[in-house]
């Protein structure tokens, strides 16, 4: 059964499709849900585009949620965490990474 | 009657009615934060989650420890039924002492009663709640104690910030760019590149969590006033992996270090003006070295949201007093300042001896003059009790002239980027708007030309007042 996580954006239009660098909530139920971690990995609006993909939940900046999830497959795991100075946005260290 | 901890005000609580133990098992995703929202906005009980799904027994977790005025004056000694203006006053008489804390050894810190350090530390033991759906995660922080120190000079700061669970041994929290946490790094561990140690204290006697939402000056340390409120100095235990001093008897205590080349996504999340507006990903990430805690410990929560609840009634009390005497150091001949629950901090009442557009632009320069959490400030007479929302109201509508009665002022670097009326740009660049309303009669005016309020006590001579009042239940009247 394919995992769930879910992400965050700015504004929807920011996710891209193809291979990004995101932080994913791990949606497992259980004590460790929503543990973070930081990925590399390719993401698809379709399962069709990504046919053994996990499912990835999309939320805005205020918390709404994109009604359809997205798929996800994670080709690298890093630390949980970028490079960064305090109160930087995390979105510009992102693309950094 | 001073409280040592979160236990012993339970204990009142209990006794007085306004504590609920919930002992059916809740889930600690979202269903705690939904119940604890519902009863904040049904003005119901302290609540304490007894059983909770996916931890062992005795793991607790509590809300609205002092979400109401009742409560908050109940952990200060005073009546349950109090009237706010005597809360005010109780706490601002407290302010006037000062009582340094006590040292104790780690054998009597009911802190230290379990232990997990380097690689045994795991935030996941503890039942953080999902506080509402669509947060940025698990806030284990909300109704919490920070504490951080100025090397230099040994002052120690506590604020009350928001601190969400990470990942095993990472927090992410979002104290503002503004906060005088911040003051300290930028000041002192920046320059050289440091980690500034913070512990997350949760679950401390009542009076020193109210005390973090204080706006307490640079270089005071909030302890010695929460020992003057108390009337006994506050029991302090040093940290174990850390150069901080902590509440010997809190619940849980989280050992840190604030990481100068390190951060990962805080947020978004309910915050105290009632909205989750889009503050996130731009806040700190601390490493956790230890975590120290009482067994059965109790997780303070506050399902932060529309007013009241804890937040917005400590802020009411911590800020008013604050800013009266922030005013009245600028000469600014007030009377009472209040700070409605409902209006979130964001809206602030001044009364004043003298009115007029001079006294109200004073107000709002004091209001901009640094880091700005409010924006709306209402300037009355001193005949208005600015604690009667009704008068104030009526004041507003009635004496604010809509051409000269209004003053605002633009800035930017300082304003608070919790607004939800600011948009994304405005909240980037902090930049923001402050207004100030003229309630007050022109002093130019001759009295004879000042309009005469038509109420009981200011329309009708002393006689007939006390005739109607000697007579009132002779017409029938109760």
């Amino acid at each position: 059964m394919a995992k769930e996580w879910q992400t965050f954006v700015r504004k929807f239009d920011d996710l891209k499709e193809g291979k990004i660098k995101l932080f994913i909530k791990d949606l497992t139920p259980g004590p460790r849900k929503y543990d973070t971690k930081f990925v590399e990995a390719q993401v698809a609006k379709s399962k069709e585009a990504l046919p053994d993909g996990d499912l990835l939940y999309i939320r805005s900046e205020s918390g709404l949620k994109i009604p359809h999830p997205w798929y996800i497959r994670i080709t690298r795991e890093r630390p949980p965490f970028v490079s960064g100075k305090p109160w930087e946005d995390v979105f510009a260290a992102v693309e950094r990474a | 009657m001073a409280f040592k901890d979160h236990r012993d005000f339970f204990e009142v609580l209990e006794k007085e009615g306004e504590l609920l133990r919930i002992r059916q098992e809740v889930d600690w995703d979202l269903e705690v934060g939904a119940i604890g929202r519902r009863v904040y906005e049904t003005e119901g009980p302290c609540l304490l989650f007894e059983k909770i799904k996916d931890y062992p027994e005795g793991f607790r977790i509590s809300n609205g420890t002092t979400g109401t005025w009742p409560r908050l004056a109940l952990s200060m000694g005073l009546r349950k039924k109090s009237p706010i203006r005597e809360i005010y006053k109780a706490y601002e008489e407290g302010l006037e002492k000062k009582i340094p804390p006590r040292i104790v050894k780690k054998e009597n810190a009911p802190c230290k009663e379990n232990i997990m350090i380097g690689d045994e530390v795991d935030l996941y033991r503890f039942p953080s709640p999902m506080i509402h759906e669509g947060d940025g995660g698990r806030y284990i922080g909300t109704w919490d104690l920070v504490v951080c120190k100025d090397p230099e000079t040994n002052w120690t700061n506590w604020g009350m910030y928001r601190f969400m669970v990470h990942s095993k041994d990472w927090l992410t929290g979002w104290p503002q760019s503004t906060s005088q946490l911040a003051f300290i790094y930028n000041q002192r561990y920046l320059p050289k590149g440091q980690p500034l140690p913070v512990a997350l204290v949760i679950g401390t006697d009542p009076i020193s969590h109210i005390m973090a939402t204080a706006p307490i000056r640079l270089q005071e340390d909030e302890v010695d006033y929460v020992g003057g409120l108390r009337g006994e100095p506050v029991e302090l235990v040093p940290c174990e992996t850390i150069d901080l001093l902590v509440p010997a008897h809190s619940e849980i205590v989280i050992e840190g270090e604030l990481i100068p080349d390190k951060i990962a996504p805080d947020g978004p999340f309910g915050e105290y003006p009632g909205y989750r507006s889009g503050t996130m990903c731009q806040g700190v990430a601390v490493k956790v070295k230890a975590i120290t805690y009482r067994s059965k410990p109790i997780l303070t929560m506050i399902a932060l949201g529309t007013p009241p609840d804890d937040s917005s009634i400590a802020a009411s009390l911590t800020a008013a007093v604050a800013m009266k005497q922030g005013l009245l150091h600028r000469k600014v001949p007030v009377t009472d300042v209040y700070v409605p629950p409902e209006g979130v901090t964001h809206l602030i009442i001044i009364g004043v001896k003298k009115g007029g557009m001079e006294i109200t632009r004073q107000v709002l320069d004091y209001f901009t003059a640094r880091r700005i959490m409010t924006n709306k400030h209402i300037v009355v007479d001193e005949d208005v009790d600015v604690f009667n929302m009704t008068e104030v109201l009526h004041a507003f509508a009635t004496k604010c002239h809509p051409g000269r009665g209004i003053a605002y002022e633009w800035y930017e670097g300082r304003a608070n980027s919790l607004t939800p009326f600011y948009s994304p740009e405005e909240r980037k660049r902090l930049k923001g708007v402050s207004v100030a309303f003229d309630c007050t009669w022109p002093p130019e005016w001759p009295g004879e030309i000042i309009p005469i309020k038509a109420s009981f006590k200011t329309i009708y001579s002393k006689e007939i007042q006390e005739k109607v009042l000697r007579n009132w239940t002779q017409y029938g009247l109760k």
